[in-house]
């Protein structure tokens, strides 16, 4: 039981990456980005190749980074150049249609037979107590509460954070300050892309690697970045982990295994109906 | 009222006409392209008319089909045409359900719960199965129905029918409803309509068609399976739904027919299947561009057909003209508070019979606040009473059911509808051509067709208010109608305001910071600042008052 | 002048259309994954391959054969679609060696409607083995299952044997079946039977599970790409010895070897036909058809080559007009066909329900390459009484 739980706790932590990922875009951009995993499942897909063909891993992932980190960049790109005065509606719309892209893409370029994933941290674990921990499972938490820690500090105590979080209140203004607002949307577009292809990275091992299964785990990831109330980070991330704790909890229950991909599902309902309760009227006054 | 256009009639002709001339293969083509524009319509319906988004729509056509398996793959006594219908009533209920969150969850938050809700529908359709799929039984159709023609002459008939009757619906109160919960469901609420209600019914109707493009998809190919189902496929379709601007049925059928002539063509012509996703996606992305489907930016574009109205004004006949003793609007001790902000304090006044009432004060002193609360759209502390009556326990809507009707100080007409329709759903009956010609006179137009996306903001205003009048209420609350008006404008509509009670007989509270309308149109005026009320009276002795000078200092001239 | 070249156009195309007409070609189709979740490319080129070295080498009785390939895209809607082309619109006599992951659920009932026979490559759906007018060649996920539990408990003798399945559409009511033909056959009790894994999770707690219950011989049912991560759970919780880990024939792949590496010696995996990878010299012939078109070696290849041969050695032995009808009819009526690359012969005829291939061969992985760990083929037994 506590076995399977901290089973749950790769998966969570990788829910809580992108979960991260998920927040940034909305506070910093103002779009609800559903192809936030699907960017990093082509980056992984880039690493899987080269993995194959005998590149030093540390390249390869290199490389894998990189391309997410230049998809995010284009479709932040797209966005900004020709999205830049929509609704969030209308942006998180377009994302619909890069998901279709991404995923139509993915498939055409890596067909569906299953590559050698390869394993970055090992296959090791520690045995604490007849527990085993794998070190993955530490080294997720470690990346995504490192992460969560540096995103937070840049935001409160660097020019750039005052720069994003202007752009992010009051986009019209920052622009209208000098604030580089192209640039930076597509910087944080970047960044989350390769943040997001890291996270699917750690995963993949533990997850059949099929694109677009992947690709949308980005739901769980935006479970967890409503916990967060789409703001705070470390909620987020404490959400994120809540989820995976659960569904490992759940698969060692075995009535109710076969549903436990449900549970998020019912997580992220019971969390919006709780956060939008006193949400009669929208927004238009 | 079911009114068909020629062009319907006659692509209803040549469809019903192509099953004799094509073979065996395009009538199966054609009968797909049917039910994929079926589903399509009902993501138009509750994603293009109601506006909220749904990813999860062929769900509800999973549940359709499964109902239509289960029959089958049982052999209970049911006609498959029943089958069908009996599948896509189950869908409504589910329907209702999930539209339950969006009362509460709106815009890509809506978006999320459905997609989630098509993941987990899927999940239920994988392990439950689709009743027959395993044993490779499929469904039967009754002999009338069992040659692929007249399968394909009843889809034509049912999906013909659904045209017909969305059509209907769009022109009927419901679809102003949609249309006016998509753009504001505050303005919606004010003009006495139940939110909640109409976005349960968008759901549910949507539920319905999608349900019933399922079972005649069990009818078609025989067996079925989760993946005819799946999220990604949803997803795809509402792509397809926003590419072609779907609450149009001929958008619908356009999308439908792409569904399945692009991988036809791509097939014919050996290319790649990939190509196929990538050509909607990529339409969806320039139709957001574009700010609307192929449809919507038609129908934006179309000449409005001008239908001049053969009728003189009618003066409308008032029940009083000369303000009276009678009180019909009183405010007691109203308190509004903000967590520890104390918006309104003790607000104590009220409004007469016949009489215009000034609101007036500078930012932030609660004048927009006394509104929300009169009409209901936040919590306050107090009394109100209208005719007497008390208003507390009431919503927003039933106040404005009750004869208290508030205008908003943005434009929050419907621009999708024509004029005349605007008029009819904002006054809540059908009007007579001299109460038309009377709010056309108001308004400042000459015709009833055209769309009040080709107004400007100042006739729209009007027309805001000449609806909201032609609801006939008790008291009307006017939040800065001059707001964004030139001075000129502002001036004619003040005297058009002056004249409201003596040619409608309901009295008006208008909040204004122009002291040029309210001087022209008030009688009385009361001041508010910092929440309080600071004098109330005749409107030159007020306006002249050093103590509203003092509150005004700094704020705006007093001219 | 103009006008004699017009008249012999004219004559050269009567006579062109009249020796078409006299030996038509004979149109066959095929249904595949080529775009979608379900990419296999190999089994078209084997196909196209096969059918133009025959058309080179004079056809079937002077007849060439015309090959048409579709992609069902991995959806429903596709596959449907695909199979009205082939047999409505191109009107194909036959369909042969398909290689679908839904095509049979899909197109089952139109192919009885419609007489035609689809003689199935890879069949991996349930109904692809229950439907009139299909029989595959290979053994497919349900009898493999049976067939792999027996393995376990007749010829490892363990006693303890637990199946994990993939949780996909329409599969899991003909996996309890294939559990229960297990029961019945051995008289043993199967100790897990699980059906909670859905692509995209992570196999840990099942794997845990396993563990736990003291599973013996664990058979894990899904594709490569599922068994990749299923041992990936095994070898970082440490229990590559804990229990006997068996997969299906659709584990049996280059990708899983080289993914496992050394690293799960020991694993056994179980091959439909003769197994490709192996240098039996009954597959020479295919694998030089693969050489010369340089199309990768796969066992869905195989499987369609293996389809290709029994249609043509059965339309061989019509005599008169090929057509729809006539090709059904021999297949209708067909004895059952025997090849040394499958375990028991093929057969089609007028059941409800065609399994002809009931056997398998258990191959074990060591050091990414796989040796054959039981000589011959596994064969179901007759139920214990």
């Amino acid at each position: 039981m506590i076995q399977a739980a901290i089973a749950g706790l790769v998966s969570g932590g990788v829910y809580a990456l992108l979960g991260v990922c998920v927040v940034l875009l909305y506070r910093m951009v103002g779009v609800l980005n559903l192809a936030q995993a699907a960017i990093g499942v082509f980056g992984m897909f880039v690493v899987l190749v080269c993995y194959e063909n005998h590149w030093p891993l540390g390249l390869a992932v290199a490389i894998g980074l990189l391309t997410s980190a230049v998809l995010g960049g284009l479709l932040g790109g797209v966005m900004a150049h020709w999205f830049s005065e929509a609704s969030l509606q209308v942006r998180s719309s377009v994302t619909i249609a890069f998901l279709i892209s991404i995923l139509t893409v993915g498939m055409w370029i890596f067909g569906s037979d299953p590559r050698p994933v390869p394993n970055l941290v090992g296959t090791g674990s520690l045995w604490v107590g007849g527990l085993v921990i794998p070190h993955l499972a530490l080294v997720i938490l470690g990346t995504a509460l490192l992460l969560a820690g540096s995103i937070s500090l840049l935001l409160q105590h660097t020019l750039l954070g005052v720069w994003l979080r202007a752009l992010a209140e009051r986009p019209t203004a920052a622009e209208l300050l000098g604030v580089p607002a192209q640039a930076l949307t597509v910087g944080v577009w970047a960044v989350a892309g390769a943040i997001s292809c890291l996270a699917i990275l750690l995963i993949a091992p533990s997850r059949s690697p099929e694109f677009p299964v992947l690709s949308l785990l980005v739901l769980p990831g935006m479970a967890a970045a409503l916990l967060g109330l789409f703001k705070s980070f470390s909620l987020t991330i404490l959400g994120g982990l809540g989820i995976g704790l659960i569904e490992g909890l759940a698969s060692s229950l075995p009535a109710v295994a076969p549903y436990r991909q449900a549970l998020w599902f019912l997580v992220m309902l019971a969390a919006l109906l709780w956060i939008q309760r006193k949400e009669v009227w929208d927004a238009a006054r | 009222m079911l009114r068909a256009s020629p062009w319907f009639l006659l692509a209803l002709i040549a469809l019903a006409l192509l099953p004799l001339l094509l073979p065996s293969y395009w009538l199966f083509l054609l009968t797909s392209m049917l039910i994929s524009s079926m589903v399509t319509l009902s993501v138009g319906l509750v994603s293009g008319m109601a506006g909220m988004i749904s990813l999860g729509q062929l769900s509800f056509a999973g549940v359709g089909g499964w109902m239509v398996a289960y029959f089958n793959a049982n052999n209970l006594p049911i006609p498959f045409v029943l089958q069908v219908l009996i599948g896509a009533l189950v869908a409504v209920p589910l329907g209702i359900v999930i539209g339950l969150p969006a009362l509460r969850v709106r815009g890509m938050h809506l978006a999320v719960v459905t997609f989630g809700f098509a993941a987990v529908a899927d999940l239920f359709f994988t392990i439950l199965n689709f009743p027959g799929g395993v044993m490779g039984k499929p469904v039967l159709r009754p002999d009338f129905l069992s040659h692929d023609r007249s399968y394909y002459w009843f889809c034509l008939f049912l999906f013909a029918l659904l045209v017909l009757g969305v059509n209907a619906l769009y022109r009927s109160r419901l679809g102003s409803a949609w249309l006016a919960v998509k753009h504001s469901e505050r303005a919606a609420a004010a003009m006495g309509l139940n939110v909640a209600a109409t976005k349960l019914w968008a759901f549910a109707m949507s539920a319905f068609i999608a349900g019933l493009s399922g079972g005649l998809l069990a009818g078609q190919v025989g067996l079925l399976s989760a993946t005819n189902f799946s999220p990604t496929a949803s997803l795809i379709l509402f792509a397809s739904a926003i590419m072609v601007g779907a609450r149009y049925p001929a958008g619908a059928v356009l999308a439908g027919m792409m569904a399945w002539l692009v991988p036809e063509v791509l097939g014919r012509l050996h290319l790649s299947q990939n190509l196929g996703n990538l050509i909607f996606a990529l339409g969806t992305i320039a139709a957001l561009k574009a700010g609307g489907g192929v449809f919507e930016v038609a129908a934006r574009q179309k000449k409005p057909t001008a239908t001049p109205l053969f009728s003189s004004p009618a003066t409308l006949a008032p029940t009083t003209h000369t303000p009276t003793d009678r009180v019909v609007l009183e405010v007691q001790n109203l308190c509004v508070a903000y967590g520890q902000v104390q918006a309104l304090n003790k607000v104590s006044f009220s409004l007469k019979e016949g009489q215009v009432l000034g609101l007036v004060g500078p930012n932030g002193a609660g004048k927009s606040s006394l509104v929300d609360a009169l009409s209901g759209f936040t919590p306050y502390q107090g009394r109100v009473q209208l005719e007497g009556r008390s208003l507390e326990g009431l919503n927003a809507a039933q106040r404005a059911r009750a004869g208290l009707r508030r205008s908003f100080q943005q434009d929050r007409t419907i621009t999708e509808l024509s004029v005349q329709a605007y008029l009819e759903f904002s006054a809540g009956r059908a009007l007579p051509k001299e109460e038309l010609a009377w709010a056309l006179e108001f308004a400042g137009l000459t015709a009833l067709g055209l769309g009040l996306h080709s107004l400007n903001m100042g006739t729209r205003r009007r027309l805001e208010v000449a609806g909201i009048l032609l609801s006939r209420p008790k008291v009307v609350l006017l939040d800065e109608p001059a707001a964004g008006l030139s001075s000129e404008e502002s001036l004619q509509l003040a005297r058009q305001i002056a004249s409201i009670p003596a040619r409608y007989g309901c009295a008006v509270i208008l909040i204004e910071h122009d002291m040029e309308v309210v001087r022209a149109a008030c009688s009385e005026v009361v001041v508010l600042d910092f929440g309080s009320l600071i004098e109330a009276g005749p409107t030159t002795r007020v306006l002249s008052s050093p103590r509203v000078a003092a509150a005004y200092l700094g704020e705006e001239v007093l001219a | 002048m103009r006008r004699i070249g017009l008249f012999g156009t004219f004559v050269l195309g009567i006579v062109v259309l009249g020796s078409a007409l006299a030996q038509s070609p004979i149109k066959v189709g095929f249904i595949g994954g080529m775009s979608g979740g379900f990419i296999q490319p190999e089994p078209a080129k084997i196909l196209k391959a096969y059918f133009d070295r025959l058309n080179a080498q004079g056809g079937i009785g002077g007849r060439k054969v015309e090959f048409y390939a579709e992609d069902d895209r991995t959806n429903p809607a596709a596959a449907s679609q695909a199979a009205r082309r082939l047999v409505d619109d191109i009107g194909v006599v036959a369909l042969v060696g398909s290689a679908s992951a839904l095509e049979c659920s899909v197109n089952a009932a139109y192919y009885a409607q419609k007489g035609v026979v689809s003689i199935q490559g890879t069949g991996v759906d349930p109904v692809c083995f229950n439907s009139p007018n299909i029989s595959p060649v290979n053994t497919g996920p349900f009898t493999a299952s049976t067939l792999m539990l027996q393995y376990a408990a007749v010829n490892l003798k363990k006693e303890k044997i637990c199946a994990f399945f993939t949780q996909l559409p329409g599969l899991e009511p003909a996996y309890r079946q294939a559990v229960a033909d297990f029961e019945q056959i051995t008289g043993k009790k199967i100790l897990i039977q699980d059906y909670s894994y859905k692509p995209g999770d992570d196999p840990t707690p099942l794997v845990l599970r396993a563990r736990q219950a003291g599973c013996e011989a664990t058979l894990f049912a899904g594709s490569d790409a599922f068994a990749i991560t299923w041992m990936n759970a095994v070898k970082t919780q440490g229990l590559l010895k804990a229990s006997q880990w068996l997969f299906l024939p659709s584990t049996y792949t280059e990708a899983f070897a080289k993914a496992m590496g050394s690293s799960a010696n020991g694993v056994l995996v179980s091959s439909e036909l003769e197994p490709y990878l192996g240098n039996n010299p009954i597959l020479n012939d295919w694998r030089e058809l693969s050489r010369q078109n340089n199309i990768p070696l796969t066992a869905f290849s195989l499987a369609s080559y293996l389809a290709a041969q029994i249609f043509v050695d059965t339309v061989k032995t019509i005599r008169g007009e090929i057509t729809r009808e006539s090709v059904t009819a021999a297949f209708k009526s067909m004895r059952p066909y025997r090849t040394p690359l499958m375990g028991n012969a093929y057969t089609f005829g007028n059941a409800q329900a065609h399994r002809s291939n009931q056997s398998i061969k258990v191959l074990e992985l060591r050091d990414g390459q796989y040796f054959l760990a039981y000589p011959g083929w596994i064969r179901l037994q007759a139920p214990q009484r």
